[in-house]
């Protein structure tokens, strides 16, 4: 028996430890399976709704095309954040922040907060994704493994016979854990890489998940090495470990959040859509050029059209849909930026939570953190600034609806 | 001749409590020395120190003429141990268990000659195979005597080597433990058991309350003289 | 009965005497009282904040000048569900579901901008309420001070001369067991003061206490298991490793394992999917904005036959009214199929989810407290059906003023100019159609109706491990 190998093989003798690592290996596999499963109804769900849109436009599209608008005021345009491939890891934001919209020319500041939110008991339990299992369940199965190493063997009086016997007792001790750790990651690891593989992942962002996992690892190795270095019994050893567990995967990401959302004011999100309400309604009772001036310094280039005739007109009606978001844009500022400083901060702070950083981490990878929510959110405000920019001329320059203007629609990607 | 164990002077304390005070004494090979000691005399406390897992506080302990601490791992190559109650892993059989733990010390093992070793400790080779859960406490004793063996060290140091054996297991370690004293090893137990000690030590040390308070030698025929340690182990003045 | 008490005191002199489980004993109670104080100072603070922005909006909307009704119909309104005083137990859905909606003509809107969305994301469980630290923590806590109670005797080897007094398993089982329970219901305290402190901010007594019981009874399921297993189980370190296995399984994995079961089981297409087919579906109905619309053609005809005229400019009422009223009633019933069609899925799923309940206590304990507080779906379904009832009620009335109050020929040529624009407009006497709205939480049967299923989970989880136990330590041997 080498001294490489020796060790692995007494691994392979304990049933205990075989247990629990059968229990990350099935944990992993069932979450990346779960992950995948997720990612896939999600494609199909946007697939569907692609299709559906394709003829809800086209049926809306020719019902209206008296003037532009109308054709802009009647027609709906899906926007979607496809999930990545790596996103099967991390489900992460994806229940709580959308991911898909059907917005027209009216005022965005109305639509874009509108969530399609699934069942809330689910947002409320959680998924079990491959992030879950790295950040809280890998921990405890590691305590499992590890915090009886030195003490099992004292309590079985094995402990001076080792040390007597062995040539290098230090390197008995790190080789029996070292093959704990990398067992547990092998078996977590496996499962990821597989299903990366199935989904097309990529090989960097797997090999970044399986960095932080391992990275996570060691720092659990070290809490535990730490604790079993005093002559406790393992009952102590374990009832701490699970006590530090619980502050660090369960306490402290319950006080950071806590203590960010304290620290970091952010408005009301129903305050925007009021403001931006009021400042739609009120523009009804406003004498006309109230609306046009705040419009034509955004869009000076629609200046010459600017002047409206009559009690209504369209471009009227859509200038103070703009300039309701105009009013409403410092309190949206305010919003958005209020949510990427809490984000920020939690990033920081999270440094005092292994847990949470690692799945803020897989979750950064698979682009469903808040970040991505955020880069969403604006690719849906470039999409309607798009559209706006489209119907704006021709409507207010009065020109017809043309089958080559309408070819030219912007489309979200 | 150079003692192959030699404590001088030496204290140790544990826990802030001196153990050991101020002991001398030296194993010579083909000696079996008997550390004799009650509860709490001090006797594993001088084995740990021996091993290098206990740091005296003040005197020497050697190991063939070299300090333990300054070359630790000379001394462990040297030495072999029998720790009290052995006990081996349950889950592991004989064979497997003497592996590992050779492989630990870094020694060779062929099957062949763990046989040769459970051969000589008289383990029944239909129970090699089995898990030593499945043993009683001779049999592992006895598993953890061969592993003794197959260091084929020149030094033994025995922790109660005989307790919670029956008679007849205790007459087979006896008459092992001499046999392998007279291939010239040199022999530390440590024991509580007064007329054990008598059977097989050359010369037996008697420990009190960490001090070494007698000493016997064995006469030149027969054994030491049980009746004269027992009465200095309980503590009475011998006739 | 006095050596029962003896084996509990025992147990209980035991922990005393224990720094480290004094220790953990002081960081829970810590956890708990930060949690409570912390949940108790924001809900109570969102409750007042609630009712608030309910009368503020009310106010808002009444205090509208004279206008076209139609304006006022897309004006709109908002309502706000306020949390029920035992949110300060368990928040519930509160914190994952929009707390207010905005109700307008023609559409119902989504309960909007619910507090994950905007708060910091921290992974994990991310914030603790006391509900959570019941549910997850206090049973590792139990796990700490009680796994030894049996093993603790069987490795010091006192468990035979136990026995040997005359004392029979069963005592023994008894008296372990109550040892844990004395400890429960001295865990239990935070948690009665919550529920008291919620009787006094209105809520019925008898709901307030069954939250109590129910967390008493999930606290003796696990004490019943550990006793259990600390009984037939050998060593130590065997009896810890399986029920924190157990508490993995329970807390962690079997929740999460029941979501991601319900929804491969119920499906749900989401909002936006189906309000595709919805839009395909309303097309037939005509545009209400459009009294032109073929769609409308009947409603003409019947009206004109009604007040025996010839053309709509002749009708004593506003045509485009009716439209717009006919309209919205048809429109209504299409989105309530829809909106009803998704919530019965949900509660599908819900059910789904909570049948886990019969594999996890947790699940049956978190459905029990849900129910019995006030915060579970089925509350925030009925804030949605209450929203759309105030929302159809105060467009109908704005559409019935349209239809009355309103002359048609005015009405058509509102656009012509300003002073035509001035004289389609309505006095605001008739936004009084909108009703006064306070989110009330269930009545306390409603609540006790839901929560029987999980309490009647917690109750045969709690019968069979007692009844394992004495069948187990009946036989006990050292």
């Amino acid at each position: 028996m080498s001294g490489f190998g020796r060790e692995l093989w007494f691994l392979w003798r304990d049933r205990a430890a075989k247990v629990w690592l059968l229990i990350g290996f099935a944990a992993a596999g069932l979450a990346v399976v779960f992950g995948l499963m997720e990612i896939a109804a999600q494609r199909e769900t946007i697939e569907r709704l692609k299709t559906a849109d394709e003829i809800e436009r086209a049926v809306t599209t020719e019902a209206h095309r008296e003037d532009w608008g109308s054709a802009a005021y009647y027609t709906f345009h899906l926007s979607y954040d496809a999930p990545e491939a790596f996103a099967f890891a991390a489900l992460g934001q994806r229940d709580a922040s959308p991911w898909k919209h059907r917005i027209r020319m009216l005022a965005l500041e109305g639509q874009i907060h509108e969530t399609d939110a699934a069942n809330p008991d689910f947002a409320l339990i959680g998924r079990f994704d491959f992030a879950f299992v790295a950040a809280m369940i890998a921990p405890l199965i590691l305590i499992m493994l590890l915090h009886d190493l030195r003490s099992g063997e004292r309590a079985s009086g094995r402990y001076n016979l080792l040390s007597a016997t062995s040539a290098d007792a230090r390197m008995l001790w790190l080789s029996r854990a070292a093959w704990r750790v990398g067992a547990l990651a092998f078996v977590l690891l496996v499962p990821l890489w597989i299903a990366g593989f199935v989904s097309g992942a990529g090989a960097p962002k797997l090999l970044g998940a399986s960095l932080a996992l391992l990275a996570h690892l060691l720092f659990w190795w070290a809490v535990i090495a730490c604790v079993n270095t005093r002559t406790w019994t393992s009952t102590v050893n374990l009832t701490t470990l699970i006590g530090l567990w619980l502050a660090f995967a369960v306490v402290a990401p319950a006080a950071i959040k806590a203590g960010v959302d304290a620290a970091i004011e952010v408005p009301e999100g129903g305050d925007i859509m009021l403001t931006q309400r009021e400042a739609v309604n009120d523009a009804w009772d406003l004498p006309q050029e109230a609306t046009m001036k705040p419009f034509v310094e955004r869009h000076p280039d629609m200046a010459p059209y600017a002047a409206i005739e009559g009690t209504f007109e369209w471009k009227w009606y859509y200038a103070f849909q703009q300039v309701g978001d105009q009013i409403a844009e410092p309190l949206s500022i305010a919003y958005r930026e209020g949510r990427a400083r809490r984000d920020a901060l939690a990033s920081r702070l999270t440094w005092l939570s292994p847990p949470a950083k690692l799945e803020r981490a897989l979750q950064r990878l698979a682009s469903t953190d808040a970040t991505a929510a955020l880069q969403y959110e604006d690719e849906v405000r470039a999409f309607h600034a798009e559209l706006r920019a489209y119907f704006y001329p021709p409507m207010f320059r009065g020109e017809p609806v043309t089958d080559a203007m309408l070819a030219e629609r912007p489309n979200f990607e | 001749m150079t003692a192959a164990l030699e404590a001088i002077n030496l204290s140790v304390e544990r826990s802030k409590q001196t153990v050991l005070k101020d002991v001398t004494f030296g194993v010579a090979p083909g000696e079996v020395y008997a550390l004799l000691g009650g509860n709490g005399a001090g006797k594993s406390t001088a084995l740990l120190t021996f091993l290098g897992l206990l740091t005296p506080k003040s005197g020497t302990i050697r190991v063939q003429g070299r300090s333990v601490s300054d070359d630790l791992t000379a001394a462990r190559r040297v030495t072999a141990y029998l720790p009290e109650a052995a006990t081996l892993y349950e889950h592991l059989s004989a064979h497997e268990n003497l592996a590992y733990f050779l492989s630990l010390a870094k020694a060779a093992t062929d099957r062949a000659a763990l046989d040769r070793a459970l051969d000589r400790v008289a383990l029944q080779p239909e129970a090699r195979d089995k898990r030593l859960g499945s043993y009683s406490k001779g049999m592992r004793q006895k598993v953890a005597i061969a592993l003794a063996l197959l260091r084929d060290t020149p030094i033994l140091l025995l922790d109660e080597p005989t307790s919670g054996l029956d008679p007849i297991a205790i007459d087979e370690f006896n008459t092992l433990v001499r046999s392998l004293a007279d291939d010239d090893r040199a022999i530390l137990m440590v024991t509580h058991d007064v007329y054990g000690a008598c059977q097989v030590a050359d010369r037996i040390g008697l420990l009190r309350k960490g001090e070494l308070v007698g000493g016997f030698d064995r006469p030149a025929e027969g054994r030491i003289d049980t009746e004269a340690v027992h009465a200095a182990f309980a503590g009475r003045a011998v006739a | 009965m006095s050596t029962i008490f003896t084996i509990a005191a025992a147990e209980w002199r035991l922990w005393m005497r224990s720094r480290s489980a004094l220790a953990a004993l002081l960081a829970v109670v810590l956890i708990i009282a930060a949690t409570s104080v912390l949940t108790a100072v924001r809900f109570t603070e969102e409750r007042e904040e609630r009712t608030h922005q309910q009368e503020v909006a009310e106010e808002t909307f009444l205090s509208q000048p004279a206008r076209h009704p139609h304006r006022m119909v897309h004006y709109g309104h908002y309502v706000f569900r306020t949390p029920p005083p035992l949110a300060i137990i368990d928040p519930g859905v509160d914190t994952v579901t929009g707390q207010s909606i905005f109700l307008e003509g023609h559409r119902q809107n989504t309960a909007m901008f619910a507090d994950t969305r905007a708060s910091a994301n921290v992974g994990g469980f991310q914030s603790l309420s006391p509900a959570a630290v019941y549910q997850i923590l206090i049973p590792l806590l139990l796990i700490a001070l009680g796994h030894g109670v049996f093993v603790r005797e069987r490795e010091a080897r006192t468990l035979a001369p136990l026995l040997a007094q005359g004392v029979s398993g069963v005592t023994l089982y008894v008296g372990k067991a109550l040892a844990l329970a004395g400890l429960s219901a001295a865990l239990l305290t935070p948690l009665l003061i919550m529920s008291l402190i919620g009787v006094t901010s209105g809520e019925a007594i008898g709901v307030s206490l069954a939250v109590v019981v129910a967390y008493g009874a999930f606290m003796l399921v696990w004490s019943a298991l550990i006793v259990l297993v600390s009984a037939v189980v050998g060593t130590r370190g065997v009896v810890l490793g399986t029920l924190v296995f157990i508490w993995l399984a329970w807390s962690l994995v079997t929740p999460r394992l029941a979501v991601a079961s319900a929804s491969a089981a119920a499906p749900s297409p989401g909002k936006l999917e189906t309000d595709y087919q919805l839009l395909a579906d309303l097309r037939e109905l005509g545009d209400g904005h459009n009294a032109g619309d073929p769609a409308f053609d009947a409603l003409r005809a019947n009206l004109l036959a009604e007040y025996d005229v010839d053309s709509v400019e002749e009708l004593p009422i506003n045509f485009r009214g009716a439209v717009a009223q006919a309209s919205e009633a048809d429109l209504t019933k299409v989105m309530n199929e829809y909106a009803e069609r998704r919530m019965a899925l949900e509660v599908r799923q819900s059910r789904h989810v909570n049948g886990f309940g019969w594999l996890s206590p947790v699940l049956a304990v978190s459905a029990a407290s849900r129910h019995l507080a006030g915060v579970d779906l089925e509350t925030h379904h009925r804030f949605l059906r209450e929203a759309e009832a105030v929302r159809f009620d105060f467009i109908e009335g704005l559409n019935k003023s349209h239809t009355q109050e309103l002359s048609y020929t005015d009405d058509i040529n509102r656009n012509q100019s300003p002073e035509a624009s001035r004289r389609a407009r309505i006095s605001p006497e008739n936004w009084t159609v909108l009703d006064a709205f306070r989110f009330q939480p269930a009545t306390s049967n409603q609540r006790f109706g839901a929560a029987a299923a999980p309490i009647s989970m917690l109750a045969v989880w709690l019968t069979s491990l007692v009844v394992a136990g004495v069948f187990a330590t009946g036989r006990l041997k050292p």
